[in-house]
């Protein structure tokens, strides 16, 4: 464990899907930032700094962390924002605690869906010269990547509806209100084609979210207390280059160095055994099969035979997205902060319908850009690493 | 805890111009990393992080632009995330590659930027889209409707005058002109000035910063490494930012949260790098100060917010001479924001020339003798306050 001081999520809030019409954007993080301080016990005055990860173009507007001010308690306070990903906001935080110079931090994300076009305020990211032209949104990258797979991997069609009949099953359990659509592989595979091989009942329609995480240093969870909390025991973040022809697409090197270092931090050398419960991003199905290679959870010749067994269900030896995953509820910019936030309330035993008993040790894999350009995972323990 | 000492051991910034034609945008973000690991004496191996610098994307017309950024920082496969505080964002990044080091996640982190203002079109009607599309957006509200607002109320408060404003102008022009990478390097006069024409009362053309392109990259390192590397350095010894309300109403009239004349955050943001470096008094303890203000009178409270003058009183020391590189505390003696502001780096800027004075490399420009400075960085609609505290 690098780090100068230890830190850990002491409370959390997931609102998502935000279905409620008459919520402006302010009392939407308001909401939620009042909920997690909340589930953490704590007031605003005890949080010392914030981090906001929101995106520009869904949000219409430039600057787009500037609405946070009041409603996340920002006035006289300190604000960062990273908008790059919602999970470099979770990154960014725990820094801020493990450098002495911060007992707490409040992490605040939000993706809203009030824009015309989703697809096009995704298209902007291309270079205006050469992408720009091209239809290249989040889910015809995932279909390339998709593809990509599909040409490595035999039969990683049937693997990736096995995936999404897997997650909407979870989803059905954990928010019975919006699980993503049908969990029946033969429907998917027949429903309307969104982005070839991608059909509409293999992804979820965005939806509004936002997430609000606490996190401490161990000084403050010792000095307040506090018996639960999701230490964060390894953290790796990586990126790959931006232009999809420069990326084999069906490989992760990004995610295999996120998750070195990650494991390397928490002393993990076989995940398989150490981690009780995995929350990956799977904005596709097909990138929930290649998290499980790059997770080191299971090589891809082994991917056929597990989901067959049932490894990967809420029973099986390695669950992974008990809570349903991006497949059931797909708030798009904030959906990786999520994943930590599930990640979390599993170590912390507030998972409610679909806690995994016993959960000590959980990974959170967050991905964001197109076909996974950044890569993040985080491994929470329900001791620091001191313990050891 | 006492705050881990994190170093500056290269810096890299390109001469800020109107147009790069020959240079696309991450053409310039890698021009300024290739000048700063020259300055470092580094490679790409030895960077373990890179924190990416830039503001609003509609201000490249590249959503997330960032990403197109990774090869030019040299990131690929590697830790790296994006800040984006506005016009704070540069020195917000230096505190994010701070906050790696000191959190002992890195040794050695690479923060760098660009931006092409003077190619994006209409800058102020992009900023106008910085306020909530319902109450604020519909009004002619941009930076510079914004700070003339400003300007307004510390005439009313302290009566500042116009001519007042242009001599800051005068002064940071003349210390441009001794500044290789600044953008507008001609002096000029407190008569040309108040010619220039009006952009929005009571702030003229020549009050207003220029809209530049360039870029800007620093390295930081932690103590082991620079003294296992035997490297040269100049430190971080304070680190604060502090946030004000999103809604301009909110800072007048009436039961207001802070007064919009003054820079109440920016201050807050001051006392909390001050306290970790462990300053008690800033006027007599500051050599020289780098401090982001785009417009002439934004200069004066921000001098104020800073503890350098009590609220009203830089106006009469200004008029002194007192903030030129041969007063008693030079003030933007790179010539400052108003003759540079690439906005995605601006205030990387201001730290970078703090560095560069600390390390006694500022040539022309360079305050003798300076062993503590200090940078700021102003973001949002005047919202977001970044400062540090640098030491030789």
């Amino acid at each position: 464990m690098p780090y100068n001081t230890e830190s850990g999520v002491i409370g959390a809030a997931i609102h998502a899907p935000i279905t409620a019409v008459n919520r402006s954007l302010e009392e939407i993080l308001y909401d939620v930032v009042q909920a997690a301080l909340r589930d953490a016990n704590l007031v605003i005055d005890d949080i010392e700094g914030i981090v906001v990860a929101c995106n520009d173009q869904l949000d219409g507007r430039a600057i787009s962390v500037m609405a946070a001010s009041g409603s996340v308690g920002g006035v006289d306070r300190d604000i960062l924002s990273t908008p790059s990903s919602s999970e470099h906001a979770f990154v960014l935080g725990t820094l801020r605690v493990a450098s002495g110079q911060y007992r707490t931090q409040l992490i605040v994300s939000w993706s809203p869906t009030e824009v015309n076009s989703i697809s096009e305020a995704e298209r902007l990211a291309n270079d205006p010269y050469f992408h720009r032209a091209l239809p290249l949104d989040e889910i015809s990258a995932g279909a390339l990547q998709a593809v990509a797979l599909e040409n490595a991997v035999p039969k990683a069609r049937d693997l990736a509806l096995a995936v999404v009949a897997k997650n909407r099953r979870n989803g059905a359990l954990a928010y019975p209100s919006a699980s993503g659509g049908t969990a029946d592989p033969a429907a998917m595979a027949v429903s309307p084609v969104k982005s070839w091989p991608l059909r509409e009942a293999m992804v979820a329609a965005p939806v509004t979210g936002a997430v609000a995480l606490v996190l401490a240093s161990e000084d403050f969870i010792a000095e307040r207390g506090y018996e639960q909390v999701a230490w964060l025991r390894g953290m790796g973040w990586a990126t790959e280059a931006s232009f999809l022809g420069d990326r084999d697409l069906s490989c992760a090197p990004a995610l295999e160095a996120a998750r070195t270092r990650a494991y390397g931090e928490a002393g993990i050398t076989d995940p398989i055994g150490a981690i009780d419960v995995a929350e990956v991003t799977d904005a596709t199905p097909y990138q929930e099969l290649m998290a499980y290679e790059g997770l080191g959870l299971c090589a891809r010749d082994r991917w056929s035979a597990r989901l067959s067994a049932g490894d990967f269900e809420p029973g099986g030896t390695m669950p992974i997205n008990p809570s349903g995953g991006v497949l059931c509820i797909n708030p798009v910019f904030c959906s990786g902060l999520i994943r930590i936030a599930e990640a979390a309330a599993q170590v912390l035993g507030r998972a409610r319908e679909h806690q995994i008993p016993n959960a000590r040790t959980a990974v959170a894999h967050a991905a964001s850009g197109f076909a996974m350009q950044y890569q993040t995972v985080v491994v929470l323990g329900g001791k620091p690493a001191r313990s050891n | 805890m006492a705050a881990p000492r994190v170093g500056i051991i290269g810096i890299g910034q390109s001469a800020f111009k109107s147009r790069r034609d020959d240079a696309n945008y991450p053409d310039l973000v890698r021009e300024a990393v290739r000048l700063c690991l020259a300055d470092a004496k580094l490679g790409f191996d030895e960077i373990e992080a890179v924190v990416y610098s830039l503001s609003p994307d509609a201000m490249v017309g590249i959503g997330n632009a960032e990403r197109l950024g990774v090869d030019a920082v040299g990131a690929r496969n590697k830790r790296f995330l994006r800040i984006n505080t506005g016009g704070s964002t540069g020195i917000s990044s230096v505190a994010a590659a701070y906050y790696h080091v000191a959190a002992g996640a890195c040794d050695v982190v690479l923060t760098a930027g660009a931006d092409k203002v003077g190619e994006c079109g209409a800058s102020q009607t992009v900023l106008n889209k910085i306020w909530d599309p319902t109450y604020e957006r519909p009004l002619p509200l941009g930076t510079i409707s914004m700070l003339a607002m400003s300007a307004t109320r510390y005439m009313h408060k302290y009566g500042m005058k116009e001519e007042d404003m242009a001599r800051v102008v005068v002064k940071n022009r003349a210390h441009a002109a001794r500044t290789p990478n600044a953008h507008l390097r001609k002096p000029t006069t407190i008569d040309e000035v108040m010619a220039s024409r009006y952009l929005c009362w009571p702030i003229k053309l020549f009050d207003a910063c220029p809209q530049s392109s360039g870029g800007c990259a620093l390295v930081l390192a932690s103590e082991r490494y620079i003294r296992e590397h035997n490297l040269d350095a100049v430190w971080i010894t304070g680190v604060g930012h502090c946030s004000e309300t999103y809604y301009i109403g909110d800072r007048m009239g009436n039961g207001f949260t802070a007064d919009h004349a003054d820079a109440f955050a920016l201050g807050r943001s001051f006392q909390r790098a001050y306290r970790m470096a462990g300053i008690k008094e800033p006027r007599k303890t500051v050599d020289v100060a780098e401090l982001y203000s785009p417009f002439s009178n934004t200069e004066f409270h921000a001098i104020e917010a800073a503890g350098l003058a009590s609220l009203g009183e830089s106006v009469s020391r200004m008029r002194e001479g007192q903030y030129a590189i041969e007063g008693d505390l030079p003030v933007n003696p790179s010539g400052g924001t108003v003759c540079t502001n690439a906005i995605a780096v601006t205030a990387m800027v201001r730290v970078a020339e703090i560095a560069l004075q600390m390390w006694d490399r500022a040539g022309e420009h360079q305050v003798q003798g300076a062993k503590i400075g200090i940078a700021s960085g102003n973001g949002g609609d005047h919202q977001f306050f970044g400062t540090m505290v640098i030491e030789a």
